[in-house]
């Protein structure tokens, strides 16, 4: 296989990783596919929920959600587990094409090649958004497929919109990260950005249910821009979205401006 | 790529990492078809100004220009069309294979350089066909050194590169050189082994702490001109006229005197033959690395 360019090296270098983190995924999606059955209820559980303090009630999430396949898998697949360990692989996919490949001094032998720094960055941002691609997809196919060992079906509308949302909002973990990395040449500062964006988000989200003065915070969380039980029952909103991309486009922009003038160790 | 004869020029280049000077005000122009032997000891600032020279790290003052163009980061992809480039710790993509590694750096150019890259293949035998990963340092190297001079650049840049090579190798390296040389390639080699500077290089920039402290003609360091005289005596000895980088030392055989000697011959044998209480004495011709350590020790700023 002849490889012509940092794009296509960068799949070809990450193919075990994609393979991986796709299956894993897959098993996840599995995993809650097959527990419906036992979660699912009708209902009899909302007194039950409404007589818990408000914070349990935000750690536990809506029972009511159990009712509806789709809302379940909104609420216990999509809404923070998918969010934290997708975004944990976003996080390492976008340091291990970015710090990892300039640490070990390849990023400095391909820049001793034609190769434009613009190009680098961008071919490397869309392998990144490709394999994440690909992931994300892993994860729609795993539903569709093991949905009919419990003889339930999604709607259709329903999944595409969870997916695209957990693409961009995987899209925008990465491209953080792949900011800091690229922008600093720093390991420490590209992990803490990562980390810090996920750690807060999922604290704020998580608490800001049952914690008054958190609530005005919650969009300091990246998840408050993912409601995925909204996102089944009401559809995508453009402000999300924009948001979600937005991240995206200018954590980009960071990069190409930073990269494109300092030092490669 | 502008036709110009000087196709890399430093002017009072600078970088500095915090508050740490790694090369000063280094200046230098290298004209097309030199073989340049860029020397010092570790940590002198050779790799620095490599690469402040290829915009891999921006200088923090000074200017450099390669083939007449201003080079900065963002703009030195453009004169790398033109630059081979290799080192001895490059670290080349672990998941290919040396193939694939091969078609991924020709892939960057232009033209067809299949017939260039053949010959380079049967003159280093690298192994091609196993992940680079798995290859050992002198076969990395191989590659790397293939890969720098495949697409037959005008320059070649190349920082330590035959640290991991075996001596036949070496061997293969120097001819390679050689036959550049004749195509009117511009060679720019950082170098630890003087042996292989003194054959092949036009001219040697030394340097020291930071900065370019010699600028002189290879002939020079092959010549390693002069003696090297040592003399153990019951007495102290008072070394001849000529005579440079004298030490003198006391041991249980008497006082050791050891001298470089770059002046007349027959003053030399008066010299000793004036001499008395002498119990040992040597005088052999200067190797290339005293000559080194003596241009080094002399340290003398070019203007």
């Amino acid at each position: 296989m002849i490889i012509r360019n940092v794009f296509m090296k960068t799949l070809y270098d990450k193919r075990w990783f994609v393979f991986g983190w796709t299956l894993g995924l897959m098993a996840l999606t599995a995993l809650m596919v097959t527990f419906y059955p036992a979660m699912h209820q009708d209902g009899s559980l909302e007194q039950l929920t409404k007589s818990m303090p408000p914070a349990f009630q935000g750690l536990v999430g809506n029972l009511d959600n159990l009712s509806r396949f789709s809302t379940y898998l909104a609420s216990q697949l999509f809404d923070i587990r998918m969010q934290i360990i997708a975004g944990v692989m976003a996080i390492i996919l976008a340091l291990s094409i970015s710090i990892s490949e300039e640490e070990n001094g390849q990023l400095r032998s391909l820049t001793a090649l034609p190769i434009s720094r613009t190009a680098i960055v961008v071919q490397k941002w869309l392998a990144m958004v490709v394999i994440l691609s690909v992931t994300v997809l892993g994860t729609m196919v795993g539903i569709l497929l093991f949905q009919t060992m419990i003889n339930e079906s999604i709607d259709l509308g329903e999944l595409a919109r969870l997916i695209f949302m957990t693409w961009i909002l995987l899209i925008a973990l990465g491209s953080l990260t792949f900011a800091a990395a690229m922008a600093s040449g720093i390991r420490s500062v590209a992990l803490s950005v990562g980390i810090l964006v996920l750690a807060v988000s999922f604290i704020v989200t998580t608490f800001s249910v049952g914690v008054d003065w958190l609530k005005d915070f919650e969009s300091f969380s990246i998840f408050y821009f993912f409601p995925a039980v909204d996102i089944v029952k009401e559809g995508i909103q453009l402000r999300d979205v924009s948001v979600l991309i937005g991240i995206s486009v200018v954590s980009l922009v960071v990069t190409l401006i930073f990269f494109r003038r300092r030092d490669i160790r | 790529m502008k036709k110009t004869k000087t196709i890399i020029e430093l002017k009072n280049v600078t970088k500095k990492f915090g508050t740490f000077t790694a090369i000063e005000d280094v200046s230098f122009s290298v004209e097309k078809g030199e073989i340049i032997g860029f020397v010092g000891v570790n940590g002198a600032g050779k790799t620095t100004t490599i690469n402040a020279m290829l915009g891999f790290s921006v200088p923090t003052r000074g200017t450099i220009s390669l083939f007449g163009e201003r080079v900065v980061p963002s703009n030195a992809h453009l004169s790398h069309r033109h630059i081979g480039y290799a080192a001895g710790d490059m670290e080349l993509p672990l998941h290919l294979t040396g193939q694939q590694y091969i078609d991924f750096v020709m892939s960057q150019f232009k033209g067809d350089h299949t017939d260039r890259l053949e010959a380079l293949l049967k003159q280093f035998s690298p192994q091609l066909e196993k992940k680079i990963k798995t290859l050992s340092r002198g076969n990395k190297q191989k590659i790397a050194l293939v890969a720098a001079f495949m697409t037959s650049p005008a320059i070649v840049v190349l920082d330590e590169p035959t640290s991991g090579l075996d001596p036949i190798m070496q061997d293969a390296f120097l001819e390679l050189i050689r036959s550049e040389q004749k195509n009117g390639v511009t060679i720019f080699m950082s170098s630890h082994y003087l042996q292989e500077v003194a054959e092949v290089c036009t001219r040697v920039l030394l340097m020291k702490n930071g900065r370019i402290v010699e600028d002189l003609s290879a002939e020079r360091l092959q010549r390693a001109s002069g003696k090297l005289v040592r003399v153990v005596s019951k007495k102290a000895v008072i070394p001849p006229p000529h005579a440079k980088q004298a030490t003198t030392t006391d041991n249980e055989h008497g006082v050791t005197t050891e001298f470089s000697y770059d002046g007349p011959i027959p003053q030399l044998q008066v010299w000793l033959a004036g001499l008395k209480s002498v119990t040992d004495l040597s005088v052999g011709d200067r190797t290339l690395e005293a000559e080194f350590r003596s241009l080094y020790d002399e340290g003398v700023e070019v203007k």
